[in-house]
């Protein structure tokens, strides 16, 4: 942490490259639904329009397995980062979900309605933040092993029945909708409507929050890199 | 060899004998004395109205004519010279069978009602100028016939008047067809033309079950080209189903059009890669049939929910349509062990694409009809994904809404304070 981030009272919250990922997972996210959703409601005249003008459905399944490709990559990059570099570890400890978020996330509750006086403070990540981060976690990999599957659809047939196969499309269709649907209300919400943060909370292109925003939405993780030196 | 010699000996004794009585009766002409007056290119008659009709006769062409031996009185018996109003040509006094084949044709039957405007034999076959169709000047030579029906079948007026013919342009369809094409562009005698399908003289409208083209003749008829196509479809449970008599069991027009008819491999065909699926669904998405015949439903729409089908939908031409597992003329129930969609076989017809599918592949049903009877995986996966994503949406909400209610309740009891609380 810089002098001239403390001056301004900013807190970097999320590295460049810790930025990159969720960036990078946006984007492609953003491409594999336009290109799979088309073909998951082909019936749907505008999943047409959309299937034409990406170019017919050959044209369509490139673009989808390139980015498909690309997320893969990154989601091995992630994993890596997650488990083994020394900036990675410290958010894999952050984000582990804990007996802890349970409780937060039944205080939160009892706090909106009246019935507790104090609002649960969190560590860096919240139970919103983890759940957002282990849903998304876990559809990607789900998407991604069942669309490898229909991807190499001639060596799966090796061993695999065709019922096998069409729950793959089926699971990865709806796992792709589950994945697309919690990410954009859930994160609509937490990073854009949320009172303390509308229009935006604008860390994921800049890495930095302020410093009083931390003391309110994450008091844990303020108390901690104040006790650290570095606020 | 031996009617020809015949018939010149009978022509030789008709002359011989019309020489002896032209002498005896000098009323009867000749040939010369008709042209005296029939050679003059003036000569016509008045009809009503104010029109005129030429009664010139080119001596040439006649000589060239089938006919062109004999002599005006052959045919004109009651003629003299000078002569009236003539009687009608009675072409039945040679030709009895094409005469009494013509008086049962939809042509003949309204001909005998005094109908003028259906052809008679002159209609087809012309008058002074008749030529045998071998000739390739002959108005129903293979190559000119199509023309010659066409004459009256293209003429919308026509098809105005006479409320049975059908549109003229399917009719004249047929020029753009397969068959037409090949009379037309490559000059091939041995494709399809009209009268190889509807008949000649004893022509018929095709829901008349004498017809030569009436449903249930057609598979016959296609197959006296097509021969090795019929012995197939005769085997196929749409050609049993036909010759067990039930009139809705698809014959080869069915699906492969008429007039319009063109080859599989053109897009516009209904059985090229592309129409098959809609072809085919013409019948059998058809809840009665399905019903009545008591086959599995919904093969049109598991199939355009496959890959296969989206495939082919948007012109992937080389996915599996439904001709290339159940067979095209020769198709089979799947119970018939030769069908090549019989369970034991499944392994081999999807090998033809997927060298990798063997028998473990072929496990599963290949038409998916989601529902728990005929997938229950597939159909317990999506409602369990459309439960859960719709209950994670409401909850999503809710959450949402009491954090605001919470917010909004805190807000107005720290009124007074003015301290405000946690959001």
């Amino acid at each position: 942490m810089s002098r001239a981030d403390l001056a301004s009272g900013q807190v970097i919250r999320m590295s460049l490259l810790f930025r990159l990922q969720p960036l990078m997972l946006t984007v492609l996210l953003l491409v594999l639904a336009v290109t799979g959703f088309a073909l998951m409601y082909h019936e749907n005249a505008l999943a047409q329009a959309v299937i034409r003008l990406e170019g017919g459905v050959q044209n369509r399944g490139i673009v989808h397995r390139v980015a498909a490709v690309l997320l893969m990559a990154n989601l091995v990059y992630h994993i890596f980062y997650m488990l083994f570099s020394r900036e990675g570890r410290p958010e894999l400890r952050d984000l582990m979900i804990t007996r802890r978020d349970i409780d937060d996330f039944l205080q939160s509750l009892r706090y909106n309605i009246g019935a507790a006086t104090e609002y649960p403070r969190f560590g860096k990540y919240g139970y919103k933040e983890k759940f957002q981060y282990w849903g998304a976690a876990a559809g990607t990999v789900l998407v991604s092993i069942t669309g490898f599957m229909l991807w190499a659809e001639g060596f799966s047939m090796i061993f695999l029945p065709k019922f096998v196969l069409d729950l793959a499309m089926v699971i990865h269709g709806y796992q792709g909708l589950l994945a697309f649907v919690i990410l954009f209300f859930w994160h609509l919400y937490n990073v854009h409507l949320h009172p303390s943060v509308f229009p935006m909370n604008p860390s994921w292109i800049t890495g930095k929050v302020s410093a009083e925003w931390l003391r309110q939405e994450h008091p844990l993780e303020y108390e901690k890199l104040k006790e650290e030196g570095l606020l | 060899m031996k009617r020809t010699s015949r018939r010149t000996l009978a022509a030789t004794v008709a002359a011989a004998a019309l020489f002896a009585a032209g002498h005896a009766l000098a009323a009867t002409p000749g040939v010369g004395e008709c042209l005296d007056c029939h050679g003059d290119k003036t000569i016509e008659k008045s009809l009503p109205g104010g029109r005129t009709q030429s009664l010139y006769v080119d001596l040439a062409v006649y000589r060239q004519s089938v006919h062109g031996k004999g002599s005006c009185v052959t045919c004109h018996a009651d003629a003299k010279a000078p002569h009236d109003k003539l009687g009608k040509v009675n072409c039945g006094k040679c030709h009895g069978d094409a005469e009494k084949s013509y008086a049962g044709s939809t042509h003949g039957m309204m001909h005998a009602k005094g109908n003028t405007e259906v052809p008679g034999c002159d209609g087809c076959h012309g008058k002074h100028d008749i030529l045998k169709p071998t000739n390739p000047k002959s108005k129903t030579f293979r190559l000119n016939i199509a023309g010659t029906c066409l004459s009256c079948h293209k003429d919308r007026a026509l098809e105005a008047r006479y409320s049975h013919l059908p549109d003229h342009k399917l009719i004249a369809a047929y020029e753009q067809s397969v068959h037409g094409m090949a009379v037309k562009k490559s000059g091939l005698t041995g494709s399809a033309v009209c009268p190889d399908c509807h008949g000649n003289h004893g022509i018929l409208p095709a829901d008349q079950p004498k017809s030569a083209t009436h449903r249930q003749n057609i598979p016959t008829l296609c197959g006296k080209c097509h021969a090795g196509i019929l012995e197939q479809y005769e085997k196929s449970v749409h050609g049993k189903g036909l010759r067990a008599g039930i009139a809705e069991s698809p014959v080869c027009t069915d699906c492969h059009g008429e007039h319009t008819i063109v080859k599989a491999s053109d897009p516009s065909s209904p059985v090229s890669s592309r129409n098959i699926p809609k072809t085919c669904s013409a019948c059998h998405e058809k809840e009665a049939i399905s019903t009545r015949y008591a086959l599995p439903k919904k093969r049109f729409s598991s199939y355009m929910d496959s890959f296969h089908g989206i495939a082919v939908e948007y012109g992937m031409t080389k996915a599996a349509n439904c001709a290339s597992c159940h067979g095209i003329h020769e198709i089979l129930p799947s119970g018939d062990p030769a069908s090549p969609v019989n369970p034991a076989n499944l392994p081999r017809t999807c090998g033809k694409c997927h060298p990798n599918a063997g028998p473990n592949f072929a496990k599963g049903v290949v038409h998916v009809e989601v529902s728990p009877k005929k997938a229950m995986g597939v159909f317990a996966v999506r409602m369990f994904y459309t439960i859960f994503i719709s209950a994670l949406v409401i909850l999503f909400v809710l959450h949402v809404g009491l954090e605001l209610y919470g917010r909004w309740n805190r807000r107005r009891a720290a009124g007074q304070g003015g301290k405000e609380g946690r959001p």
